[in-house]
């Protein structure tokens, strides 16, 4: 070739071509053609409409919804290290590992929009991000960082779908648990007022602990926390609860129901419910915990137990006679004293 | 009471499980705590690892058994949808007919890749994995392995890894040649294997255990070999075959890139009579490693030096001397190097390891063969097992006196 023709096509080899992209609130900028065309998106686009797509201000590419123009500059920002191919896996890496340096809401966004733009490198790479900052976490934590709602009812967090987690605690405890409830039913019905929920969360939070694994000894009472008020519906799940769990044992919650005012009657419910003859669910004492466990265990639901009948005791303001359960060694119940007036 | 709206929950639901699949089965299940939303989004998850770390340890192995069992169960009666990958790798677990109740579930749920790492036991695996017909990898490691007779295998399966199971060699090869897809296949611990595998696209072979007889019948897209070959009590029928078992075994792998090879594969390969020629070149073949050759037994160094000469892109060779001596035989002196590979050239080999020499007359003649027939050859590593500091020098001395073929070639003496 003459040095002429040389002279012709090096500044068409300079010139670099763009493409136009429209993101959703219709800001429209340009960006270099091979950057925008490592997304799968963007490059569909272009092969679909044909070469016309987006090389200019009328016709710029539409983006998704997701992408705002904040995402789109570091989602260019990824494309423009990454599309040049010479490099290696390690600068990949290094590059990667400072990209993703964010905070969570933007990494939250930045998946969105990788997504849309099908770019999954960048949806594998946030995801991992979000996976890293969860794992390990409780779940306070983690609502914490991602502002989720707390707004499960305490039966649904009670329910068998934790029973995966620290078993026998959670299993006594569910039962305790239910026993309180149906009693505050019953003295709702009596009495006719609604029960200060309080009472209830505290307690589900220190339930929530052990299910965290949480050193046992470390009970948190946390006040501060910013639950729902409860629902009507509430009062149904309980009974719903109360049928699914102890089956063996409804013609004793009909029983309370009459008798509720005499004392007399309680030690019978208890022990059904507690004893060892009960059918629902694995006996306590199959559990073949060894005895520190077990010793440990029977602290924590005595703690336990007299929390939600001291609190119980306080918030409502009346002079019920406070209940209490004494888990002995090897799993039989008693009560332990009368009571006071 | 914030008003800062929900930064992750309205993810679309693939986001949301490629987040859950990275993290351990314990963290992802503990979501479904969070709030309403993410109550079951753990449980449309495909793929489910378990070992014994999803559940709280203990001292006690029976209360971590049983722990394990309930969440295991706990899980799948949870859990939406189909179920593509099983991961199951404990030594706590054995024989349970909870197992078996898991992989019935699995078999009705669109299992493709099922793994079962169990303790020591004869766990038989039960009838429902055979009608299993959509997997495309199975690995099984002690357990019991016994198809009904109507099995014809696994149509889709691609891998297939079997560690210390107890099955009848019929049953592998029927097996083998029942999963016309197969590409990977591992077979290790087990005894006196008599083997002819039918694989028409077979890729990696990993071989680990005692072995009478292995025939590779047709495993043409054999790519990479890799063989731990453990002798059988009975030697003399190591001697029997009347087939050269170096073509029995490497004769039908035209593709083949890489071929590694321990304790006794070497002497198993020099077995049988010898045709005098190798029926096949390996042009892909770039890397050799065989280990514990004995270089007294003038066989063992034949099948090596074949090898060696028919792979004219051999790239990188390792070699290691035997310190087993099975047979302390007479040191044959080896004028094969002279005779006919005189003019013979490794046109691209670079690297050559040399490790436990102890400087008998043909391992030294083999450096001395590959020096002097290789023009790209980088470097010759070699590491000695002599102790005697005399006798190591005067090996060095030898070797140095070598002529070398490439200008760059260099020589490295390292301490064992």
């Amino acid at each position: 070739m003459s040095e002429a023709d040389m002279a012709i096509i090096k500044p068409e080899m300079m010139m670099k071509s763009y493409i136009w992209l429209e993101t959703a609130d219709g800001s429209i900028q340009q960006v270099e053609q091979e950057v925008a065309m490592y997304c799968p998106m963007i490059c569909h686009e272009v092969l679909q409409k044909g070469l016309g797509a987006g090389s200019s201000k009328n016709c710029a590419i539409s983006l998704p919804q997701r992408v705002n123009p904040a995402m789109l500059s570091l989602i260019l920002d990824y494309c423009r290290f990454h599309q040049v191919p010479g490099r290696s896996n390690k600068e990949r890496k290094v590059h990667d590992e400072k990209f993703i340096r964010m905070d969570t809401k933007r990494l939250c966004e930045l998946a969105s929009a990788a997504d849309s733009l099908q770019l999954k490198p960048l949806v594998d790479l946030s995801s991992r991000a979000l996976a890293r900052i969860i794992e390990g976490k409780t779940p306070e934590e983690i609502r914490e960082i991602f502002h989720l709602p707390d707004d499960l009812t305490e039966e649904e967090k009670l329910e068998p779908l934790k029973n995966l987690m620290d078993d026998p605690r959670i299993r006594l405890l569910n039962r305790l648990y239910a026993k309180k409830r149906k009693e505050l039913k019953e003295r709702e019905k009596l009495k006719g007022k609604e029960v200060e929920e309080r009472v209830d969360e505290r307690s589900v939070d220190d339930l929530l602990s052990f299910i965290n694994g949480k050193d046992h000894k470390v009970v948190k009472t946390s006040k501060s926390k910013k639950k729902n008020k409860k629902r009507k519906e509430h009062k149904n799940k309980v009974s719903h609860n109360l049928h699914s769990k102890q089956q063996g044992t409804q013609s004793v919650v009909d029983e309370t129901a009459s008798s509720l005012g005499g004392v007399s009657n309680l030690p019978s419910i208890e022990d059904d419910i507690f004893s060892l003859k009960t059918d629902s669910e694995d006996g306590y004492m199959d559990d073949g915990m060894d005895p520190a466990l077990r010793e440990m265990l029977d602290r924590e639901v005595e703690d336990f137990a007299r929390r939600l009948n001291s609190s119980w005791v306080l918030s409502s303001g009346q002079e019920r006679q406070p209940v209490h359960f004494s888990i002995n060694g090897n799993g039989a119940t008693r009560r332990l004293t009368a009571i006071d007036d | 009471m914030g008003e800062s709206p929900d930064l992750i929950s309205d993810l679309p639901q693939s986001i949301l499980e490629n987040i859950l699949t990275r993290l351990s089965l314990r963290d992802a299940i503990r979501t479904s705590v969070l709030s309403t939303k993410w109550r079951y989004k753990w449980s449309t998850l495909t793929d489910l690892m378990f070992d014994e770390k999803c559940v709280a340890p203990s001292t006690d192995r029976a209360v971590v058994e049983t722990n394990l069992v309930r969440f295991i169960t706990g899980v799948l009666l949870l859990h939406q949808g189909p179920i593509h990958k099983f991961h199951l790798s404990t030594s706590f677990l054995q024989c349970r007919p909870d197992i078996d109740q898991w992989l019935l579930f699995l078999s009705r749920n669109g299992i493709k890749e099922l793994v079962l790492e169990l303790g020591e036991g004869e766990f038989r695996v039960p009838s429902c994995l055979f009608s299993c017909l959509k997997l495309t990898r199975l690995e099984l490691c002690h357990c019991e392995f016994d198809p009904p007779k109507s099995f014809n295998g696994f149509s889709s399966l691609k891998s297939l890894n079997l560690h210390q199971i107890l099955v009848s060699p019929e049953a592998i090869e029927s097996l083998i040649s029942g999963c016309p897809l197969l590409e990977f296949l591992s077979l290790s611990y087990f005894d006196s294997l008599v083997l002819s595998i039918s694989a028409p696209n077979l890729m990696y072979l990993y071989l680990d255990g005692e072995f009478k007889d292995i025939f590779l019948e047709n495993t043409p897209k054999l790519v990479a070999i890799s063989v731990s070959m453990y002798m059988h009590e009975d030697v003399a029928d190591f001697e029997q075959s009347s087939d050269y078992n170096l073509v029995k075994f490497l004769g039908g792998v035209p593709l083949l890139e890489k071929l590694v090879g321990y304790i006794y594969f070497t002497k198993y390969l020099s077995i049988g009579d010898d045709p005098g020629r190798l029926p096949i070149t390996y042009i892909h073949l770039k890397t050799i490693e065989l280990y514990q050759v004995s270089f007294e037994d003038a066989n063992e160094v034949l099948v090596l030096l074949r090898l060696v000469t028919h792979s004219p892109n051999l790239k990188e060779l390792k070699v290691s001397a035997s310190p087993i001596q099975l047979f302390p035989l007479e040191e044959e002196s080896f004028d094969l190097f002279e005779r006919d590979y005189l003019d013979y050239k490794l046109p691209r080999l670079e690297t050559v390891r040399m490790t436990d020499v102890s400087g008998i007359r043909n391992e030294l003649e083999f450096i001395r063969f590959l020096m002097g027939t290789s023009p790209v050859l980088e470097a010759v590593v070699v590491t000695s097992s002599l102790s005697d500091k005399d006798a190591r020098m005067e090996m060095v001395v030898e070797l140095l006196r070598f002529p070398r073929v490439s200008p760059r070639a260099q020589l490295l003496f390292l301490q064992d």
